[in-house]
C-alpha cells in the first residue's frame, strides 16, 4: 500500500457509521439477498435433478406424524413405548447390578471386620457411603443406558423436531418456545441433561423458562418412587387383570400433570418475572435420516449417561454417609433420624405426608433415587438403607404400620413430581445460568409449589372427609 | 519418531498459537488446527466422529454455554487437531453459536476450515460457505450425504462446484466413510499450499458495493495486506460490535502480523521436498 | 430431650444463615449498602439533568422547588443536589431559574439516548411488550456506559426513532428534530401515520395501546369535537378523549405503494400453493428479521406451505429445499406473490400442487 497517511481507526469507524446511516436498515437485507442469489445460481449450475420416481415416503411420514388427528396421539404412544421399554428393560440388569454391588459390600465389610477395624468405620464406609453409591448406580444406570440411546435414536432419526412442531402452539400460549418440548423429553432421562439441552433455545428469556420448569418432568431417579406408589396403591385397587394397566395409566397421568404444571408455570413466569413476547420461532424440520448405531451408542453413553452418572455419584456418596450417621447416632432410645422425623411430623401432616417422608426428601436432595430406601430404613428402624420387601409386606408396613392412606400416596406422587430438583440439577442450573438468583429460583420455586399443592390437596381431602 | 515439522516448542513461541491457547485449545501435541463448520443437520458431527474416532474432548467454549468438541487425526505423520464449531445457518445473526463460529474462524485462525454441506440442499448450505469464503482463503467444502442425493436423483457436479467456489469440494458419505480420506488429503493439500485457492467473493448490490468500495481502502490502510478488508468493511457497515472493537484495539492488525510470520516459516511442502 | 434438641438444631441453622449473610465476599451487607447509595446518587443526578433538559425543550422555568416536586424529594435535598450540580459545572443558577451548562446538557442528552436506544433494543431484540419498555429503560439508562451505548447503537443499525416515535440523539449529542404534530392539530380526513405516543402516564399509554394504536399505524381523523375525537384505523372507527389524543403525535402518511396490493402474507397461502417472496414487512426488525433472512427467506425465493399441525400453527414451509416451521406471527410478516408455474418440481411439490 502506497497510501501516504492512513486514517486512524477512530476516523475509519466514523466514515463507516456515516455510510451505515445512509444505507440504513436495508444493508443486511441486501447482503443476505446477494449471498443467497449467488448460492442459488451456483446450486442451479452444479446440481442436475432427475425425477427419482416412486413414492415420496418422507412426505407421507411427515403428513402422518404432524397430522391434526394422529400427530399428538402418536407422540404420546411413542413416549409410552419408550417408558415401557426403559422400565421393563432395566428391571433385570438393575437386580443383577444391585446383587453384585451389594455382594461387594458384604465381602468388603466382612474383610474389615476380619481385620478388626471398629464397627463404626466399617459401617460408615461400607454401609453408609458405599451403599449410597451402589444404590444410585444400580437404580440409575440401567434405565439411563436404555433411555438415552432410545432418545438419541429418535433425535438422529429427525423425529424430535416434529415433536417441537406439534407442541409449539401450546408453548407459544405459555409465552415459551416450542423447543422446550425437546428439553422436557430429555428431562425424562435426567433433569440435569434436560437443563443442558435448553441450549437449543436462542432467546435467553425462553431458555430460562425451560431451565426453571424442567424439574416438572419426572426423571429416571423419580420414576421408581412413582412406579412403587402406582403398583402398591393404585394397582391394588383394581382387579388383577387390569392391575398393570392401571399402574401404567397412573404413571402416564402423573406425567401429564407434570406437563400441565410445566405449561402453567411457564405461563406464570412469562407474565411476571420473565416478562416478554414469545420470540421468533424458526425450526428446521430436517429430512429423516438413517441413524448411525455407533454414533448413537457413543453420544448416549459418553455425552449423556456417563456425564449424568458421574455427577450423581459425586453427590450420592456423601448422602449415603449422612444417612448412615443419622441412623446410627443414638439419643436415648431412638436414633437421630427418628428424632428429626418426629420433629418434622407436624409439617408433614399439614401436607398430607409425614415426618419420615420429609426427612427422606431432605436427605435425598443430592439424588432422588434414595428416597424410598431411606424412608423404609427409618420406618423399619434399622441402621442402613434397605431394599423393598415384597409388595404385600410393603403395603402392610406402610398402611398398617405407619398409617398411610390414599391421600399419602397421591400427595407423595405429587410431591415427588413437583419438589425441588436434585443437587446435580441445581449445580447444572448454576453452570448454565451463572446466576445465583436463578439457581435459587430454580431450586426453591418448585419446592414452594410442591408444598402449596400438597397442602391444598390434603386440606380439601380432609375437608370433604375423604380420609 | 521425530517429526519433520517445526517442533512443538517452536510453535508455542509463535503468536498465532498464543491466541489459540487463549481460546481454550491446547496445541502441545498437534501440528495443525482444522476447524469444522456447517449448517445444523448436515451430518457434521458424523464427519467429525468419522475423522477423529473416539478420542475426543468435549466441553464448553470459554465464557459461553456453547458446547465444543475437539479431536484429532494423523495423516502422513502430521498431527491435525479438528475443532468442531457449532452448527449455524449463517455467521451474521450474532447468536452465541454464530459468534463462537465466526470468532474462531477469524481470530483463532485455523490452518484450514472444512465446511460441511448437505448435498441434497446445496442452495441453503452455500449461504454459509460463501460467508466463510469472505473471511478466509483456506477452505475445503465437504459435500456430505452424497448417497441421499443419489437416491433423490440429484447429480452434483463437484468439479464445477470447486471451480465456481474457487476452493476444493470433496463428496463424502460420512456414515460409511466414503470420501473421507480424500477429504483429509485435500485439507493437507490446502494447508501445504499444494492446492491453491481463489475463493469466490460475494457480489453485493450497487448501493452496498459503493459503500464497501469507499471503506475497503481505508481498512487496508489500518491493516495493510489483510486478505479480508472487504469482509471487515461489510461487518462495520452491519454494525458488528466485535469487529469494531477488534479494529479499534488493533487486534486485527496483530492477527495479520501473526499470519505473515507464519507464512514466513519454512512450509511443510518445502520441508518435505528437502527430505526427498 | 426432644425439645432441647429441636432448639439446638434451629439455633445452629439460624447461626449458619447469619454467618453466610455477613461472611460471603462481595455480598457482605456493608459493601452492598455502599454500592446501593452510590447508584442512588447517580440516578438522582441524572434524573435531575433529564428533567432540566425536557423543561428547556418546553421552555419552562425550573426552580429548586419544581425540581424537588419532579423528583419527589424534600426541598432541602433538592437544594443540596443543585449545589452539587453547580459545583460540578453541570448547571448554572439564574434569576429565571436553573439552566443546563453545555456539559450538563450533553450528559442529559446521553441519558436520553440511553433510554431510547434501550427501548429500541428491548422491543427489537428482546421482544418485550411495548407497555413495559419505559419502566425497564428508566432503570437501564443509568447503568449503561458510553462504550456500551455506542456498541448498542451500531448493533441496532443507528435507529432514528425509539418505539414511541421519539427521535434518538446521535453519539455526538445531536437530537434530530421531529416533523410530527399533535393529533389535535392534524387536518381532518387526511391519512396520517402515528409517529409518537407519549408513554407517561402509563395508564393513558396502556389505554391507547389497547385501542390497537402503535407508532407506524395508519389513521384518519373523521371528526373533532369538544368532548371527543372520532378516527378511523384499519377500517374501524374509534373515539377518544382530547386528553388522550394530546399524547399522540402524527405526520402525513406516505402515499400507498401500488404494488403492495397484489401481495399476500404467507399465512394466507393454502397448503401446496407455490409463491415467491416479495418482501419482509418493515415492522419486522432486529433479531427476527435477521433470522428469517438467514434461513433464506429473501425476496425472490420460492416458498410453499407443506405441513400444518393439530393447532394450525406453526406451519412448515418448503423454502430453498428445506422444511422450515414458522409461527403465524412471523409468517404474517413475509409478503409473497402466488405463482402458478412449477419450473423444477422438487420434493413433493407436484404432489402438493394437485391438492391445491
Amino acid at each position: 500500500m502506497s497510501r501516504s497517511s492512513p486514517l486512524p481507526p477512530e476516523q475509519v469507524l466514523e466514515v463507516a457509521d456515516r455510510l451505515q446511516r445512509s444505507i440504513g436498515d436495508r444493508f443486511r437485507d441486501q447482503i443476505v439477498e446477494s449471498i443467497y442469489d449467488e448460492a442459488e445460481a451456483i446450486s442451479n449450475s452444479v446440481v442436475r435433478q432427475q425425477d427419482a420416481g416412486g413414492v415420496d415416503w418422507e412426505q407421507r411420514i411427515d403428513r402422518l406424524v404432524t397430522s391434526p388427528i394422529f400427530g399428538l396421539p402418536l407422540m404420546l404412544l411413542l413416549l409410552a413405548l419408550v417408558f415401557w421399554i426403559t422400565i421393563v428393560g432395566s428391571n433385570i440388569p438393575s437386580q443383577w447390578l444391585a446383587q453384585w454391588l451389594f455382594w461387594v459390600e458384604a465381602k468388603g465389610s466382612a474383610l474389615f471386620d476380619a481385620m478388626g477395624i471398629p464397627w463404626w468405620i466399617t459401617g460408615f464406609l461400607w454401609h453408609g457411603t458405599y451403599r449410597g453409591l451402589a444404590w444410585v448406580i444400580s437404580v440409575m444406570l440401567p434405565p439411563m443406558a436404555i433411555f438415552f440411546p432410545l432418545f438419541t435414536f429418535l433425535e438422529d432419526l429427525g423425529y424430535l423436531p416434529r415433536v417441537a412442531f406439534n407442541m409449539d402452539w401450546l408453548f407459544k400460549r405459555a409465552g415459551a418456545h416450542g423447543k422446550q418440548a425437546l428439553t422436557m423429553a430429555m428431562g425424562f432421562g435426567c433433569n440435569a441433561a434436560g437443563v443442558v439441552a435448553t441450549r437449543v433455545i436462542d432467546s435467553p428469556r425462553e431458555r430460562l423458562i425451560a431451565i426453571l420448569t424442567n424439574n416438572f418432568v419426572p426423571c429416571n431417579g423419580r420414576f421408581p418412587t412413582l412406579i412403587m406408589l402406582a403398583v402398591v396403591f393404585v394397582a391394588a385397587a383394581f382387579p388383577p387383570a387390569f392391575a398393570s394397566l392401571a399402574a401404567a395409566g397412573s404413571v402416564v397421568a402423573i406425567v401429564l400433570v407434570g406437563v400441565v404444571f410445566t405449561l402453567a408455570v411457564s405461563w406464570g413466569l412469562s407474565r411476571t418475572v420473565l416478562r416478554g413476547e414469545p420470540s421468533t420461532f424458526t425450526l428446521e424440520l430436517p429430512p429423516y435420516r438413517r441413524p448411525n448405531l455407533t454414533r448413537i451408542l457413543y453420544t448416549s453413553f459418553i455425552d449423556r449417561t456417563i456425564f449424568v452418572l458421574w455427577r450423581a455419584i459425586t453427590t450420592a456418596a456423601p448422602a449415603g454417609a449422612l444417612i448412615w450417621i443419622l441412623a446410627n447416632i443414638q439419643v436415648r432410645d431412638a436414633n437421630l433420624a427418628r428424632l428429626i422425623a418426629d420433629a418434622l411430623d407436624p409439617l408433614g401432616w399439614a401436607i398430607g405426608l409425614d415426618g419420615v417422608i420429609l426427612l427422606a426428601y431432605i436427605i435425598a436432595i443430592p439424588a432422588n433415587e434414595i428416597v424410598v430406601p431411606t424412608m423404609l430404613m427409618v420406618y423399619m428402624g434399622v441402621g442402613m438403607m434397605v431394599d423393598l420387601p415384597s409388595l404385600s409386606a410393603l403395603r402392610t408396613l406402610l398402611v398398617d404400620g405407619n398409617g398411610w392412606t390414599m391421600l399419602t400416596a397421591v400427595n407423595l406422587m405429587l410431591f415427588s413430581l413437583l419438589h425441588n430438583p436434585c443437587a446435580t440439577t441445581i449445580m447444572t442450573i448454576w453452570k448454565e445460568t451463572h446466576s445465583r438468583k436463578w439457581t435459587m429460583v430454580g431450586a426453591l420455586m418448585p419446592l414452594a409449589i410442591a408444598f402449596i399443592v400438597t397442602f391444598l390437596t390434603a386440606g380439601i381431602a380432609r375437608l370433604l372427609g375423604l380420609v | 519418531m521425530p517429526l519433520r515439522k517445526p517442533s512443538a516448542a517452536a510453535c508455542h513461541s509463535c503468536p498465532a498459537h498464543a491466541q489459540m491457547a487463549k481460546m481454550g485449545i491446547q496445541l502441545e501435541n498437534f501440528d495443525r488446527v482444522v476447524a469444522l463448520a456447517g449448517n445444523p443437520n448436515t451430518g457434521k458431527s458424523t464427519v467429525f466422529n468419522a475423522l477423529t474416532g473416539l478420542k475426543q474432548h468435549t466441553g464448553n467454549w470459554p465464557g459461553k454455554t456453547v458446547s465444543r468438541a475437539e479431536g484429532g487425526f494423523i495423516l502422513n505423520g502430521v498431527r491435525y487437531k479438528l475443532v468442531d464449531l457449532p452448527g449455524t445457518y449463517s455467521l451474521l445473526s450474532a447468536s452465541d453459536d454464530e459468534e463462537v463460529a465466526r470468532d474462531f474462524i477469524l481470530f483463532g485462525q485455523p490452518d484450514c476450515t472444512i465446511v460441511v454441506v448437505d448435498a441434497t440442499s446445496l442452495e441453503r448450505n452455500l449461504n454459509l460457505v460463501l460467508q466463510v469464503l469472505e473471511i478466509t482463503d483456506h477452505v475445503v467444502v465437504c459435500v456430505n450425504m452424497m448417497d441421499d442425493a443419489r437416491r433423490k436423483g440429484m447429480q452434483v457436479d463437484l468439479r464445477k462446484l470447486s471451480r465456481r467456489l474457487g476452493v476444493p469440494a470433496v463428496g463424502t458419505v460420512a456414515r460409511t466413510g466414503e470420501g473421507l480420506s480424500e477429504l483429509m488429503s485435500t485439507v493437507a493439500g490446502v494447508i501445504e499450499g499444494a492446492i491453491r485457492t481463489n475463493p469466490r467473493r460475494i457480489q453485493p448490490s450497487q448501493e452496498v458495493a459503493a459503500a464497501v468500495a469507499t471503506l475497503t481502502p481505508l481498512i487496508e490502510g489500518i491493516v495493510p495486506g489483510t486478505p479480508n478488508a472487504r469482509w471487515i468493511a461489510m461487518r462495520l457497515l452491519d454494525g458488528d460490535d466485535r469487529v469494531r472493537r477488534a479494529l479499534l484495539s488493533g487486534e486485527l492488525a496483530q492477527l495479520l502480523s501473526r499470519q505473515s510470520a507464519r507464512s514466513r516459516r519454512p512450509s511443510r511442502k518445502i520441508a518435505l521436498e528437502g527430505a526427498q | 430431650m426432644d425439645e432441647t434438641l429441636n432448639l439446638t438444631l434451629k439455633g445452629a441453622l439460624l447461626l449458619l444463615v447469619i454467618l453466610l449473610a455477613v461472611g460471603l465476599p462481595r455480598l457482605g451487607l456493608a459493601a452492598q449498602v455502599r454500592h446501593l447509595r452510590q447508584m442512588r446518587r447517580r440516578v438522582l443526578l441524572e434524573d435531575a439533568l433529564k428533567y432540566l433538559l425536557s423543561s428547556s425543550y418546553q421552555e419552562q422555568q425550573v426552580t429548586s422547588h419544581a425540581l424537588a416536586g419532579a423528583l419527589d424529594i424534600s426541598h432541602a435535598r433538592a437544594l443540596n443536589l443543585v449545589a452539587e450540580m453547580e459545583s460540578a459545572g453541570l448547571i448554572t443558577s439564574h434569576t429565571s431559574g436553573l439552566r443546563l451548562t453545555p456539559s450538563g446538557e450533553s450528559w442529559a442528552v446521553q441519558v436520553l439516548r440511553a433510554h431510547r436506544l434501550w427501548e429500541r433494543y428491548l422491543l427489537d431484540e428482546a421482544r418485550m411488550p411495548l407497555q413495559h419498555l419505559h419502566r425497564e429503560a428508566e432503570r437501564a439508562e443509568h447503568r449503561l456506559s458510553r462504550e456500551e451505548l455506542d456498541a448498542l447503537d451500531a448493533h441496532l443499525g443507528y435507529p432514528r426513532q425509539d418505539p414511541h416515535g421519539d427521535p434518538i440523539p446521535t453519539a455526538s449529542g445531536v437530537v434530530p428534530a421531529s416533523q410530527s404534530k399533535s393529533l389535535l392539530d392534524f387536518p381532518l380526513g387526511e391519512p396520517a401515520v402515528i409517529h409518537h405516543i407519549e408513554d407517561e402516564p402509563a395508564a393513558l399509554f396502556n389505554e391507547i395501546l389497547e385501542m390497537g394504536l402503535r407508532p407506524g399505524s395508519l389513521v384518519r381523523l373523521i371528526e373533532r369535537g369538544e368532548r371527543q375525537l372520532k378516527m378511523e384505523i384499519d377500517g374501524q372507527q374509534v373515539t377518544l378523549a382530547p386528553v388522550v389524543a394530546a399524547s399522540i403525535q402524527v405526520a402525513e402518511a406516505p402515499p400507498p405503494e401500488p404494488e403492495r396490493e397484489a401481495l399476500v402474507p404467507l399465512t394466507e397461502l393454502p397448503d401446496g400453493q407455490q409463491a415467491r417472496i416479495q418482501e419482509i414487512d418493515a415492522s419486522c426488525r432486529g433479531y427476527t428479521r435477521r433470522r428469517l433472512l438467514d434461513l433464506g427467506l429473501t425476496p425472490g425465493a420460492r416458498i410453499s406451505p407443506e405441513l400444518s399441525n393439530a393447532f394450525g400453527d406453526p406451519r412448515a414451509y418448503r423454502v430453498r429445499g428445506t422444511l422450515i416451521a414458522l409461527r403465524k406471527e412471523q409468517a404474517q410478516q413475509v409478503l409473497v406473490k402466488p405463482t402458478n408455474q412449477t419450473s423444477t418440481p422438487r420434493n413433493g411439490e407436484e404432489h402438493a400442487l394437485t391438492q391445491a
